[in-house]
């Protein structure tokens, strides 16, 4: 692909939208790739030849997908509301969450996760607990469990943190935006600070594809900060990865490539993975962007008294 | 520079005539032309393998030793650039593949090898032309402001019309294709004609306009060959189905069948009618050598006078470089027929010397 004047740059030739090519300079294409790697690593006086471009494709994908799991840290964003039955509906892009805020008042709060599931399906069952079937033997199924429904309901206790309270870190029930407690009979015991939030947790459900909230956050404006795989709904023209990961992508195709063939010798496999782990490494730490600077700042704080 | 037929012929005539009884008709020498040039053309092909694993195994060196250099030119002079011709789905209704009759085309029937299909998938605009003016290079178009439609100089044009000058679907008939030299500033309305590379609209009789189609030159794509074993698992594939970058398509008989079926570059993501149309896909393929035909126009002497200037005169297509080779093959097929082992023997000398001094 040539490379774009100023004027398409800022303005897109003033086609819409004008912003496209903002920021573009910084990433290669998928395009790029494929036809680089099949112009410059594959040929007959090349380490690889007779391959299709649909494997490079693949292996370019792949390789792409696994960067945007962990070292490229392009986050995606999105905000919407949660709806009455607590539940935020992942984006179609989802892979993993990175963090999930509450945004409130002007302020945005993150969330903690509650590893003490919130949700469950459930089965009909008569009044000897039989389950119940439908006329093709599959087993019916309420739309919500119990557990949903206490959840949703704000029958669901939860921990209460408020050190001026008296009720501080005490077992209660947060609905509709007001908490209320059982009467306290004897003492109390240890806090479980895995879940002692005075804000709302969450719970996501990954198969159904939803996050389930505690109750209290009907109709509140989340923050879904998440990672997707990078490969943009299929658009594969509008796939691409960072420069500085550009070698590392060559590297993991050749890799990929060399390892599935049959007549392949064992040390060009290991000589194209250390090729590839070595990149990775170096493109990782470039995009880390440890500057000098920065790192003085933070070590002005290194003769301070820990008190 | 190709071999010349009358220097083979009169070789082959001076070797094999040694004793006066051994001609050759013209009729006969053609054949055995036809045969040495074939298998030769076919050899090229086996040598250049063969000189890649020498040259891999740094036997081979550079600049005037490049001898791959020599056997890829010889090979690209029968290479073509044709645009494939759309089957009708209409008439075929039971196409391959199970699919669409829309991305169905024929391949030229003088193919050897079919090295690389592809095509543009970035289609500016397409329409039809108002007029036509006799040996002019303006598409017009007064429903069109190309000013507006993204059109740059150096973008493709191509005559789809089934009429006019550029009959479709014939394939590699010149004039089918030019590009854009400039949109013309003195027309009315304004931005309503192309001045094109060549004369591509020029049949003002065509009832309603010849068709044409103009596509960004930049973004070529090549159409990829997928063996029938696995065209189902790669459209199945989320990272691997065929897209308008990254087309494919598979090999039924003459036919091909291409990958997506659904899409002219007009709409992202795909719409429903987004056809694949004619002149849509075009193809780099080695033809196969022309039959050599030695013609002449009277017999003087008892002996037929060479004459070049016959409509059916074809000479060889190899290069002179080939002649001592073509000589030597002829000789083998002309020994057999005037049953003289010598003549055949020194075909089959001539020809290992050949093979061991190049090899």
């Amino acid at each position: 692909m040539a490379y774009i004047t100023d004027y398409e740059y800022y303005e897109n030739n003033q086609v819409s939208p004008q912003d496209e090519n903002w920021g573009s300079y910084q990433y290669v294409t998928l395009d790029d790739i494929v036809n680089n790697f099949m112009l410059m690593y594959q040929g007959n006086n090349e380490l690889i030849n007779n391959i299709n471009r649909y494997q490079v494709l693949f292996f370019a994908k792949r390789a792409i997908q696994e960067l945007n799991y962990d070292a490229m840290k392009e986050i995606k964003i999105l905000q919407l509301q949660v709806n009455d039955q607590l539940r935020f509906v992942l984006p179609p892009d989802y892979v993993n969450w990175v963090r999930i805020s509450l945004y409130k008042n002007g302020v945005l709060m993150p969330l903690t996760e509650n590893i003490q599931t919130n949700w469950s399906g459930a089965y009909l069952q008569d009044n000897e607990y039989r389950v119940l079937f439908d006329a093709y033997g599959d087993v019916l199924k309420p739309n919500d469990s119990q557990l949903d429904l206490d959840r949703i309901t704000g029958q669901k206790k939860s921990i209460y943190l408020n050190a001026g309270s008296p009720y501080n870190g005490a077992m209660g029930y947060l609905y509709e935006g007001a908490w209320y407690f059982d009467y306290q009979i004897g003492a109390r015991f240890g806090l479980n600070t895995e879940t002692a939030n005075s804000n709302p947790t969450f719970n996501i459900n990954k198969r159904a594809g939803v996050i389930n909230f505690s109750s209290g956050m009907a109709a509140e404006s989340v923050v879904l900060e998440y990672i997707s795989d990078g490969m943009e709904k299929g658009k594969d023209s509008k796939v691409s990865v960072n420069k500085l990961f550009e070698d590392y992508i060559y590297a993991a195709i050749k890799y990929s490539i060399l390892n599935n063939r049959l007549s392949a010798q064992e040390y060009i496999i290991n000589r194209a993975r250390k090729d590839k782990s070595s990149l990775l490494r170096n493109a990782k730490l470039r995009l880390s962007n440890m500057h000098p600077g920065r790192l003085l700042m933070n070590m002005r704080g290194q003769a301070k008294w820990i008190k | 520079m190709p071999a010349s037929i009358n220097a083979v012929r009169n070789t082959v005539l001076a070797i094999a005539n040694k004793n006066n009884y051994g001609y050759i008709s013209p009729q006969d020498f053609n054949l055995y032309a036809k045969q040495a040039q074939m298998d030769m053309f076919e050899d090229y092909f086996y040598q250049y393998n063969n000189w890649i694993n020498r040259e891999n195994a740094r036997s081979s060196g550079t600049g005037y030793a490049d001898i791959i250099k020599g056997l890829e030119e010889v090979i690209d002079s029968f290479s073509v650039q044709a645009f494939l011709a759309q089957l009708n789905p209409v008439a075929v209704p039971n196409v391959p593949s199970g699919l669409s009759g829309s991305a169905v085309y024929s391949l030229p029937s003088d193919y050897y090898l079919i090295n690389k299909l592809y095509r543009y998938p970035t289609r500016r605009i397409s329409g039809t032309t108002s007029n036509s003016i006799p040996n002019s290079t303006l598409l017009i178009d007064t429903s069109q402001d190309f000013f507006t439609t993204g059109v740059q100089p150096g973008d493709i044009v191509i005559n789809t019309s089934a009429t006019g000058a550029a009959p479709y679907p014939a394939t590699g008939v010149p004039g089918l294709q030019g590009w854009v030299q400039n949109i013309s500033n003195t027309a009315s309305p304004a931005g309503s004609s192309i001045v094109c590379s060549a004369a591509l609209f020029v049949d003002p009789a065509v009832a309603g306009g010849e068709g044409y189609a103009i596509y960004d030159a930049n973004n070529i794509v090549e159409v990829e060959r997928v063996s029938q074993r696995k065209i189902f698992n790669l459209t199945s594939s989320n990272l691997t189905y065929p897209t308008p970058q990254y087309p494919c398509y598979v090999l039924d008989g003459n036919l091909i069948s291409v990958y997506p079926t659904i899409w002219d570059g007009l709409n992202d993501p795909f719409t429903i009618g987004d056809g694949m149309g004619p002149c849509d896909v075009k193809a780099q393929y080695i033809r196969y050598p022309r039959n050599p035909n030695w013609t002449f126009a009277s017999l003087v002497g008892g002996e037929p006078l060479f004459d070049q200037s016959q409509v059916d005169f074809q000479d060889f297509e190899l290069p002179s470089s080939d002649e001592p080779a073509l000589v030597a093959k002829i000789c083998q097929y002309v020994g057999i027929e005037i049953r003289e082992a010598e003549v055949v023997q020194f075909g089959q000398t001539e020809e290992q010397v050949d093979t061991q001094e190049t090899s």
